[in-house]
């Protein structure tokens, strides 16, 4: 298994290289979600880094509109001589780096990308500059092997770190406590809810806007080796915001070399799998509605009123109109089934017809149990 | 002056009804999803025959449907949309809106319908909208932190048609970025299953000061941007998008009327100088929303953008009584009503076009023509028959 970090400075550095790792991600305060590197910084983290024979991989992560983005396409050119690929996230800056920049790519399909269609699709258009593509971290491990095996390039997934849940243009934390505009950076605080389960979600504001972390970090280290077997080529281990670096010690679960428990004992935060054995997202998802009030087989109308002892108003629907010998069913909200057959009728004047048209109120005897909601149907022998 | 090359009004059609409401009220088209592959999976939503009534239902009024595919789909959802597509295609549906690649491809691959890309693939600059041209795309729904100026220039630049939201709820993350539902409640926020955790209060600890504080930081105002009119046809805009498929009828009815009567307004005086303006906005506040913002319409959204407050359902000063069924001299207005009136109270009917109609509910009796001096939800009622009134129109109530 490849594995691949970040660096904001040198001890960063140090720590990828002594732990094996050939290469590293860098990133800058204008291009980066959270790089934290200068002008200055960056060049010589990136002189650094090719010293000691390592691939500096530059991050451009931002979503920006087109003014930031115009800034960023320009500025990018004073530093592509010193850096080996560009690995972007916004569909522009990929657009932008497939037919504008001779550098190799990685993109980032984190957000979205939940299709083989689709990553296909990323990897035609990325042609032979998409060196990498990261995919999603809500895959389980069957659809990551299916990925890892039909797509043309090498696939790299989160190994380690924090879990991004929310990420927004605006400031939010700092129009709670505006006297600290132009006091920091960065704005830190720990957010929690009664109306979730959860509590201490990282929330964090930087020039690019305001990012809401899960309360545990994602860890796949210890099926590392699982990982490689189904055929992911690239593990990535984060460790931008933690004050110690874990990555030695990562590298050596990944390796092998140290038991996951005794990691999982020492690092600073709770970890979890995430979807990884199986992504159930969408199971809640047939009880949101009840699909009894929806029209299934030849729809006449609806019950709009029940009144006990005189009628059922029903709005026609159908292009057939209602008509005395019609036989019908009802459908309750509850999943009752009412059977019947139309002796009567009434139209909204209450004389006796023999026919209501589409898009007039037809009244039939009231049947007991039915209820406004309920839904008419012809019977199939009509 | 008579204007032209004015942008289309896009309203939500969260069901068949509200589909009817919205083209009825002057939507130039309408959106609405299908019972899979859409971001409101506890909408009503559009059966087959449904879909196919309403597609008919529009284009006899000169409306289009857009049919939203606007959920990330996995692999396992998109293997069940050819068939659905080529239905599409077969009941003339106008276009699908889709968010990710792997729908694009598999629509491009099975029909000729337009492509238009949903605003949750976050497309916020002119190389992101070239890329999803070359992909295929019509049209661009882009991200709502793009401002109308840049919008234009996109537009310009990529050569491709442009839609923006000028109305309705907004979420303040990035659209398409946010996975908070999928990590805390297991809910897919982005195959419909949004728990709207960013409307929570949530208390904030300052992680350098210890400072706590509690807010409903993450909430945005609605967005709302009728002043904005002319700006968006000064760029040229194609499509002026409103927000709300879970929302009511009488929202889907007003956002329609007030945005097209304006756009009407226009196109006759090539202006919005007018008093009506002012009578629009109040109208836009007669529906339950949140406070109102133009959010990055002009400029970026700044602190005045955040809602900040507890989500309070009952504060609007309207309600919605109900629809009118039916109307004419001899059954007098007939109304499905959905929440209560008496008899006495003043009501306004909402006429596809022109002003309300003021009615006084001075006799009302039921179906069978007896009298009530009270109604309630879910009955059917009879006001005495006022020309002008007719079937379809929507009756709501100043809350006491």
């Amino acid at each position: 298994m490849n594995l691949t970090g970040f660096a904001n400075n040198q001890h960063d550095l140090s720590l990828l290289k002594d732990s094996g790792i050939t290469e590293v991600i860098v990133g800058m305060r204008e291009f980066s979600r959270f790089g934290r590197l200068e002008h200055d910084s960056f060049m010589k983290i990136s002189t650094d880094a090719r010293a000691l024979g390592m691939r500096v991989i530059f991050e451009w992560d931002i979503l920006m509109t087109e003014e930031n983005f115009d800034v960023c396409a320009y500025k990018i050119h004073s530093y592509m001589e010193h850096f080996d690929v560009l690995r972007v996230q916004d569909p522009g800056a990929f657009h932008w780096a497939v037919h504008r920049s001779e550098k190799p790519i990685h993109f980032i399909a984190e957000s979205g990308n939940h299709n083989l269609e689709g990553l296909r699709g990323w990897c035609e258009a990325g042609g032979k500059k998409l060196e990498r593509i990261v995919l999603s971290i809500e895959l389980s491990r069957d659809t990551l092997k299916e990925y890892c095996a039909k797509l043309p390039i090498p696939c790299e997934l989160l190994g380690l770190g924090r879990i991004l849940l929310f990420y927004s243009p605006r400031s939010l934390l700092l129009p709670l406590d505006p006297e600290k505009i132009g006091v920091n950076e960065e704005i830190e605080a720990l957010g929690e809810s009664e109306e979730s389960p959860h509590k201490g979600f990282p929330v964090l504001e930087n020039r690019h806007g305001t990012f809401m972390f899960h309360i545990k970090e994602f860890c796949l280290i210890e099926y590392a080796a699982d990982l490689a077997s189904i055929g992911l080529s690239w593990l990535r281990i984060d460790q931008r915001f933690n004050a110690k670096n874990f990555i030695p010690e990562a590298v050596k679960v990944v390796n092998r070399e140290a038991m996951f428990e005794n990691f999982k004992a020492e690092y600073p935060q709770e970890l979890m799998r995430g979807f990884y054995h199986v992504n159930k997202s969408d199971v809640l998802f047939p009880k949101l509605k009840n699909f009894r009030l929806q029209r299934q087989g030849d729809f006449i109308g609806e019950v709009l009123e029940a009144e006990k002892a005189s009628h059922l108003a029903i709005l026609v629907k159908n292009a057939k109109g209602l008509k005395v010998g019609d036989k019908f069913q009802i459908m309750h909200p509850k999943g009752e089934i009412f059977e019947g057959e139309v002796h009567s009728l009434r139209n909204v004047n209450l004389e006796e017809v023999s026919i209501v048209p589409q898009g007039e109120l037809a009244l039939i005897p009231f049947i007991n149990g039915v209820w406004v909601k309920s839904q008419l149907f012809f019977k199939q022998d009509n | 002056m008579k204007a032209t090359n004015l942008p289309e009004i896009l309203a939500p059609a969260g069901s068949l009804e509200k589909l009817k409401v919205a083209v009825l009220y002057g939507a130039n088209a309408v959106y609405a999803g299908g019972q899979k592959f859409g971001l409101r999976t506890a909408a009503d939503n559009f059966t087959l025959d449904e879909l196919r009534e309403g597609v008919a239902f529009a284009h006899a009024r000169n409306s289009q449907v857009y049919v939203v595919l606007n959920s990330f789909l996995h692999d396992k959802d998109l293997a069940e949309l050819p068939d659905f597509v080529r239905f599409l295609e077969e009941i003339k549906a106008d276009a699908v809106i889709v968010s990710d690649l792997g729908v694009v491809r598999t629509v491009r691959a099975h029909s000729a319908i337009p492509v238009h890309v949903s605003t949750q693939a976050s497309t916020l600059n002119v190389e992101a909208a070239k890329f999803w041209k070359s992909m295929g795309a019509t049209r661009i729904v882009l991200g709502r932190e793009v401002s109308i100026a840049d919008a234009g220039k996109i537009k310009r630049e990529a050569g491709i048609e442009i839609e923006m939201f000028i109305h309705g709820s907004m979420c303040m993350a990035y659209s398409g970025n946010c996975v908070i539902s999928n990590f805390t409640q297991g809910r897919d926020s982005n195959r419909g299953g949004c728990a709207h955790s960013c409307r929570f209060e949530y208390s904030l600890e300052d992680l350098n000061t210890k400072e706590k504080k509690s807010a409903f930081f993450m909430s945005s105002k609605d967005l709302q941007g009728l002043r904005l009119l002319k700006d968006f046809i000064d760029a040229g805009i194609d499509s002026l998008k409103i927000e709300g498929r879970m929302k009511s009828h009488l929202y889907a009815g007003t956002m329609s009327k007030v945005y097209s009567e304006a756009l009407r307004f226009y196109e006759e005086h090539g202006d919005f100088l007018s008093d009506d303006l002012i009578r629009w906005e109040k109208e836009l506040s007669k529906v339950s929303h949140r406070a109102y913002t133009e959010a990055s319409l002009s400029a970026p959204a700044g602190a005045d953008s955040i809602f900040n407050e507890r989500e309070d359902h009952n504060k609007n000063e309207w309600k919605m009584v109900g629809t009118v069924i039916n109307a004419n001299p001899e059954s007098g207005t007939v109304i499905e009503v959905r929440n209560a009136f008496n008899q006495g109270d003043e009501l306004e009917v909402i006429p596809f076009r022109g002003e309300p109609i003021i009615v006084r509910a001075t006799e009302i009796m039921d179906l069978n023509r007896k009298p009530l001096s009270r109604t309630k939800p879910t009955t059917i009622v009879r006001l005495p028959f006022i020309p002008g009134i007719g079937a379809s129109q929507l009756v709501r109530q100043k809350s006491v």
